[in-house]
């Protein structure tokens, strides 16, 4: 066999073998993936929904709406998420809102890659939780009505800015002190 | 036996990849803010080089020189992927960190280097006994750059608070304190390993 049939055969049952390793352990971790994925999502919106238990998914203009109810199939509340750019990349949020009150009821960031230290504490409760009880009416602007974090103004602020703007379309869908 | 013996400490301290050679540092001063993502991103590099080593060196004699960089690209790629869908499978937490990093072990320098400079011409048990001090002389280097700035900038050691809340230093959570973190250690290592100097005269 002359070289370049060698150079060739071999890179070509190298690339064949790398493939199907990777087929393989692709079938074998995605499953579970998904399962990872989607135990997060409804981690995320219970904690969002104070005394939900369980979780109703609605699909309305175009939004992906997560309904809470407890045991006895009384709704608790609403979550959606909503995205915000950061400082290094997107921000997802899930958000939790009381349409009979207008108030929120809690976030909660899903994925983030702010800055480890700094903007990375967007996702700590000291941050979260000033969101909970905040009226949808409220204005959400940085260091007026939402606190932010020493050193790291732009998560905080993308974070408020998300929440705000996707309130504007969900206030619409569910109008305060309307039935869901 | 004492050669793999030889072998393996290389990488832990005289050619420690990190300390001495300095490469592959992109990663090392990027995911070393907290004490457990140095292990894991040592650990996963260490899993990465370990089993290209394996590979390259078996398949030394098959690979043809003038294709053996792709040869070697596809291995490491192969490794990667394997590290980085079972991570996300079984450690989510450490995933949702590390997640960005793990693809980029692929051009990740160390594992070129000992590819192509050993274990293409190493015999199976000397290329592993290579890898593996390599590896884990990358996990301890970045592990310990990981702890100093944890301590320095968060007050915790591996997530616990040991400062009792006395150091915040932004700096350290941010690039330049890996840089500073980094140069000061290499300083260290070399006062430790310092060969008496000979005093020489000069006109």
């Amino acid at each position: 066999m002359n070289q370049y049939m060698r150079m060739i055969v071999v890179l070509v049952i190298i690339s064949l073998v790398s493939g199907g390793v990777l087929a393989l352990s692709y079938e074998v971790t995605n499953p579970r993936i998904q399962e990872q994925t989607q135990q997060a999502l409804q981690q995320a919106v219970l904690k969002v929904i104070p005394g939900a238990e369980k979780i109703q998914t609605v699909e309305k203009e175009g939004m992906t709406f997560y309904i809470g109810t407890d045991n006895q199939g009384n709704k608790k509340g609403i979550a959606f998420k909503t995205t915000g750019s950061g400082f290094s990349g997107p921000i997802e949020i899930m958000v939790g809102y009381a349409p009979r009150e207008g108030k929120l009821t809690g976030i909660e960031i899903l994925s983030m890659s702010e800055t480890p230290g700094l903007g990375a504490r967007i996702k700590e409760p000291d941050f979260t939780d000033q969101f909970k009880g905040k009226s949808v009416n409220d204005e959400f602007i940085p260091k007026k009505d939402v606190k932010v974090i020493t050193g790291a103004t732009i998560s905080p602020t993308a974070v408020a800015n998300a929440i705000k703007s996707s309130l504007a379309k969900v206030t619409k869908i569910f109008p305060v002190g309307g039935d869901f | 036996m004492a050669q793999l013996v030889k072998d393996f400490l290389n990488g832990l301290w005289k050619e420690n990849p990190t300390f001495r050679a300095v490469i592959g540092i992109c990663s090392a001063l990027a995911v070393t803010t907290a004490g457990q993502n140095g292990i894991a991103m040592g650990l996963a590099l260490t899993f990465v080089l370990t089993c290209s080593s394996i590979l390259v060196s078996l398949l030394r004699n098959i690979i043809p020189s003038k294709v053996r960089i792709p040869c070697y690209i596809i291995v490491i790629a192969t490794f990667t992927t394997i590290v980085d869908l079972f991570m996300k499978a079984y450690f989510p937490p450490l995933y949702q960190v590390l997640g960005i990093f793990i693809p980029l072990i692929v051009v990740n320098c160390i594992v070129l280097w000992r590819a192509e400079g050993f274990a293409s011409k190493a015999s199976l048990p000397r290329a592993i006994a290579d890898a593996l001090g390599m590896g884990l002389g990358y996990t301890w280097a970045i592990t310990l750059i990981s702890l100093v700035r944890e301590v320095l900038g968060s007050g915790t050691l591996f997530g616990i608070n040991v400062m009792g809340g006395a150091t915040h230093w932004v700096i350290m959570m941010l690039p330049p304190g890996a840089f500073l973190v980094m140069g000061i250690l290499v300083g260290i290592m070399n006062m430790i390993s310092r060969k008496p100097v000979k005093k020489t005269h000069c006109h």
